[in-house]
């Protein structure tokens, strides 16, 4: 839960704002860094090509000079020249960082002239462009062109064809191109394209773990907020947040320990209000005692001469003493009550034979069944049932459901009746008299409730019975159940686990009485 | 004439207390404060302490604990509590029996009283031998090679009824009506208390009792006994 609710926070806040740092940073880097590689390529091509200008100029030259002096010479002897030229410009073989020469003829071949056009190396004449040739034949200085150099072998490496035209005698024009090799040029923008991108990798690593700390920074007392307000919020009301700095965090930090505090105080008082609440009752109870002990003692000695009393003296003297019955009943229940909210309640639990417990409450209970004209039929299972539960309660609990089935039977027989498995107890008691409300089945149970309220409670109720019982039954772990149609009777179903601190494994007795449907059909 | 001296800090139920006990032919001494118990108690020794806990001065436990350490007098506590806690203290500062107020009757309250001042019926039984302990039923007296140990009454009535039928198991409840003379009370925690007050008197190693044994989940019997 805490976990989920932290990574949950992280993947909104920090991994939101690393991930946007990160690719802006990308964004950055990529515009920086392809600008700074083109200002180097650019600057090294430029010193390149301007040395390459002047020596192109300057081997032009020194051909077209040596030409001149040939005059109309013979054709060998130009030849000679030529393969001079083209043997000396070039480097003596295809390398990396060669330089090599292309002598192209401009115009078509005239009859009968020789064919001088030649390349070094057997580097490939289509390796000038067109473009190129077109652009130095018609200029008179130098013209150049970044080209791929192709030799007969099928290499090829990146170079830059720089040409001018030049006359070669008896023969017109032609044009001669320098081929210089750039694969030394590549390799160092090679390797300022690498360092520019380690550089770069590196450095976005540098800002995203820069990003992760910062954000963490402020995450981090964000969590930790998450973290004690979770714990406030599971009753923890001490939890408080650090205040180290005086920055937003802080701030948060404080707002957060004053609302925590506010919330404390009221919590506090409100507990301390039921907690004043219930020691009043349970005070008041207990301060009732002695005044009512005193009451009944004067009542018995009143009620024991009674009989030398006027009879509407005598009468009161009765009134009295049973009043005071009442009353110490009521009394009772309410300290029970306040014992149950007071949460001090405890369980002596015993193992005792149920069974024979509900034998010895429908015994005593006999001499009302008999005023009342109802018979309690007792299906027990013949043989001791031991429970281990606090008998004292169990016995509050059955003497309460046979005695309202009783006084609500209508004159017509009660059934009490036994059921066990091996972890679980039941303990049905049904009526058939004048029954309840099948929504009020649920309301039995609440304190001081009246099926109706203009009709009398049991003689001597104190509207407490069922609502102890229910807390009774509850504390061991048990339920109590009812059920109730209107002149079909009631049912009433405790459900206990056979061993104290156990748990109930299933209902054994059904709560809708089986007689009811077998009665409605 | 048998004294009963009452305890209570509420005055008006100190006078009905009074004239109820007066009225069962018990003479009465009357007292409200815990501190002066000790005083009357010395000057006019009663039969019976009725003692209530909440008591201004000394409270009423602390009030049991000073009369044991001088007389083994029967002392029913009257708590207006009734939670363990309070009923059980009492009964460990040595009070025999307790009740809780409001009392369902008055006549429980003298029943109880009577019960507490009665004398064993010893019928035949003269004199027990249970181990080593020699019992006069008639003088209330019991006897360790000829060394006399103290016990209360209700300690001494708790022992006969164990030694009057020696290896018969006693259930709580069958003690509880055979020595408090109550009809169906599930409380056991007299009965627990007492016998471990009477264990730390009698018995050599009260942790490993030999003469008043516990039956687990049934009760308690005499052991070791050489009856004559």
């Amino acid at each position: 839960m805490s976990s989920t609710r932290r990574t949950r926070l992280r993947n909104s806040l920090a991994v939101k704002v690393i991930f946007s740092t990160v690719v802006l940073s990308l964004v950055l880097f990529g515009i920086v860094g392809s600008a700074l590689y083109n200002k180097f390529s650019d600057g090294i091509l430029n010193v390149k090509l301007d040395s390459s200008i002047a020596e192109t100029r300057s081997a032009v030259f020194n051909a077209q000079y040596r030409f001149s002096f040939v005059g109309n010479s013979k054709q060998a002897v130009i030849g000679s020249i030529v393969k001079d030229i083209v043997a000396n410009s070039a480097t003596i073989s295809a390398t990396v960082n060669g330089r090599e020469i292309a002598l192209l003829r401009s115009g078509g071949l005239a009859q009968g002239k020789i064919d001088y056009q030649s390349t070094s190396n057997l580097v490939d004449p289509t390796v000038i462009p067109k473009e190129l040739r077109n652009r130095v034949r018609k200029s008179l200085g130098t013209e150049w062109a970044l080209t791929t150099i192709t030799y007969a072998s099928g290499n090829r490496i990146p170079g830059l064809a720089v040409g001018q035209t030049i006359t070669i005698p008896t023969v017109g024009r032609y044009e001669m191109y320098l081929i210089f090799s750039l694969v030394n040029q590549n390799a160092t923008l090679d390797l300022v394209r690498t360092y520019l991108l380690i550089a770069g990798i590196f450095l976005l690593f540098l800002i995203g773990l820069i990003t992760w700390l910062v954000v963490r920074q402020v995450v981090k007392p964000v969590q930790d907020a998450a973290r004690i307000a979770e714990k406030f919020t599971t009753g923890d009301f001490d939890q408080r947040m650090p205040i180290e700095n005086n920055d937003e965090i802080a701030s948060l930090g404080t707002s957060f320990n004053d609302m925590a505090s506010s919330l404390q105080t009221q919590i506090l008082r409100l507990e301390n209000l039921s907690l004043v609440q219930q020691r009043f009752v349970s005070d008041v109870s207990h301060e009732l005692r002695t005044p009512l002990t005193t009451l009944r003692m004067a009542s018995d000695v009143v009620h024991s001469a009674r009989n030398n009393f006027d009879p509407s003296v005598a009468r009161s003297a009765e009134l009295l003493a049973a009043q005071i019955d009442r009353f110490d009943r009521l009394l009772e229940d309410l300290l029970e009550v306040s014992r149950f909210d007071a949460g001090v309640a405890v369980l002596e639990s015993a193992k005792f034979d149920i069974s024979e417990l509900i034998e010895r409450c429908i015994a005593d209970l006999s001499l009302v069944a008999k005023e009342r004209g109802a018979e309690i039929d007792f299906s027990s299972t013949g043989h001791a049932v031991i429970i281990e539960a606090d008998s004292r309660r169990v016995e509050r609990i059955l003497r309460n459901l046979i005695n309202n089935a009783i006084e609500y039977s209508d004159s017509k027989p009660v059934q009490v009746k036994i059921v066990e498995s091996q972890g679980t107890i039941a303990v049905g008691v049904r009526d058939h008299g004048i029954g309840l409300e099948a929504e009020a089945a649920f309301r039995v149970f609440d304190r001081f409730w009246r099926a109706d309220p203009s009709r009398a409670r049991v003689r001597g109720g104190t509207g407490l019975g069922l609502s102890i019982a229910l807390e009774d039954a509850r504390l061991h772990n048990g339920e109590l159940e009812a059920w109730g149609r209107p002149g079909k009777g009631a049912h009433f179903v405790l459900t206990l686990p056979r061993e104290a601190g156990q748990q109930i494994e299933s209902r054994l007795i059904r709560l809708e009485p089986l007689d009811y449907y077998s009665t409605e059909s | 004439m048998t004294l009963v001296m009452v305890v209570d800090d509420d005055q008006d139920l100190l006078e009905q207390l009074g004239i109820v006990l007066t009225g069962e032919g018990f003479d009465v001494d009357l007292v409200a404060r815990g501190d002066e118990v000790i005083e009357v108690f010395r000057n006019n020794p009663p039969d019976l302490v009725l003692l209530d806990v909440m008591l201004p001065g000394i409270d009423g436990i602390e009030v049991c604990r000073l009369i044991r350490l001088e007389s083994m007098v029967p002392i029913v506590m009257l708590s207006a509590k009734g939670d363990t806690q309070d009923v059980v203290l009492g009964l460990e500062a040595g009070a025999d029996d307790y009740m809780v107020k409001p009392f369902k009757h008055t006549s429980e309250l003298i029943a109880r009283i009577k019960t507490r001042l009665r004398r064993t019926n010893v019928g035949s039984l003269g004199k027990l031998n249970l181990a080593d302990l020699a019992m006069d039923l008639v003088a209330h007296q019991i006897t360790r090679q000829g060394k006399a140990i103290q016990l209360t009454r209700l300690e001494f009535e708790l022992l006969v009824a164990l030694a009057k039928e020696p290896g018969r198991v006693f259930s709580r409840d069958e003690l509880l009506s055979e020595v408090w003379g109550y009809q169906h009370s599930t409380d056991t925690r007299l009965v627990n208390v007492h016998v471990q007050r009477l264990r730390a008197k009698i018995e050599k190693d009260p942790e490993n009792p030999l003469i008043v044994v516990t039956v687990r989940g049934v009760g308690y019997k005499a052991g070791a006994t050489g009856a004559s």
